[in-house]
């Protein structure tokens, strides 16, 4: 493996994109990436539906020329519906 | 019987000004009081503490509030409990508050609390400064959340509620990559409560995790991780009379 470009490495690519996500200005470490087979996964739930384009967009550049797909939610700001007896 | 309220992650920050305002304006019709479980914000900056002080002020019911990594994130945690603590949330680290509810005296003991991972794997007390810095970090902020509760139990509280960002237990963290637990929470949080004893324990951070979880002396843990819980707060009913009692007072 001498000398290999490892920008093109993907586990070294996914990490850039964890780490980019994090340093940018949504600060997100909640979406999780990994590989299924030869595709890479981003699931988890963000806080607005402007920080989930925000991850899309970035994945869009860090992932560029790699197969990809998405299950990005938007948390729920609605009041509860049900309450816990803890007794 | 008290009502609690509690949502952690929240994360917000200018942009997101009104998110939670709507659901936060009904919360005296839900709960008794509203527990923040940090990440409050998404840098820690002031100008996004002022954006969730605006989110809480006013309500009709009191808030606690722990700040959480993020709120660390830009050096300014100082100033972003003073915005919170401005607007009259109870900003904790490493105290606690009594609040009177009715007449019951309800205590929340606070802390940010930190990772270190969980008894059988998890970080010690051993070798380079940094490795001993990260330890001792957590000791003392479980220490911290002990004395506390024993404070609040000292002071009459018939209820008693451990607040921290940083989990407490493994069980709440299923669904995070086991490889990240020492990131995410310290057995020394558990340890401390089981210790002192609490009638819940509340935290957030594990935004993959899933909200129930026990402590190993039978205290029940929920992870309010606003993805987790997938609404604008979580409610719990906590009786002052009847419950089940734990920890050192048994």
């Amino acid at each position: 493996m001498n000398g290999m470009n490892t920008a093109e490495l993907i586990e070294y690519r996914i990490q850039h994109l964890r780490d980019r996500l994090a340093r940018e200005d949504i600060a997100e470490l909640g979406v999780r990436i990994e590989m299924h087979g030869a595709t890479a996964h981003l699931s988890g739930s963000v806080a607005s539906a402007d920080c989930r384009a925000e991850v899309l967009r970035i994945a869009g550049e860090e992932l560029a020329g790699v197969a990809w797909h998405q299950d990005v939610t938007v948390n729920c700001a609605a009041p509860p519906d049900h309450s816990e007896e803890l007794s | 019987m008290i009502r609690v309220a509690a949502v952690g992650d929240i994360h917000l920050g200018p942009g997101s000004e009104g998110t939670l305002r709507p659901a936060f304006e009904t919360v005296g019709a839900h709960a008794d009081l509203l527990l923040l479980a940090g990440d409050l914000t998404r840098h820690g900056t002031a100008e996004e503490a002022r954006v969730v002080a605006h989110e809480v002020a006013g309500l009709p019911v009191p808030v606690a509030a722990v700040l959480g990594n993020h709120d660390y994130q830009s050096d300014q945690e100082a100033a972003v409990a003073e915005e919170l603590a401005r607007v009259g949330v109870h900003v904790l680290e490493g105290d606690g508050v009594v609040l009177d509810i009715d007449g019951t005296k309800v205590g929340v003991a606070g802390t940010k609390g930190f990772g270190g991972g969980f008894a059988g794997r998890c970080a010690s007390d051993f070798g380079e400064p940094e490795m001993k810095s990260f330890v001792q970090y957590t000791r003392r902020s479980a220490n911290s959340l002990r004395e506390s509760l024993h404070e609040l139990r000292g002071a009459g509280c018939a209820i008693r509620i451990a607040l921290t960002h940083f989990s407490p237990v493994e069980d709440t963290l299923a669904g995070e990559p086991r490889e990240i637990y020492p990131f995410l929470g310290s057995y020394l949080l558990a340890e401390a409560v089981d210790d002192a004893g609490a009638d819940l324990a509340v935290h957030g951070h594990a935004h993959a995790g899933k909200e129930h979880g026990m402590t190993a002396g039978g205290i029940r843990v929920r992870n309010v991780a606003m993805p987790v819980i997938d609404r604008a707060f979580a409610v719990y009913h906590l009786s002052a009379n009847g419950h089940m009692r734990h920890g050192a007072h048994r």
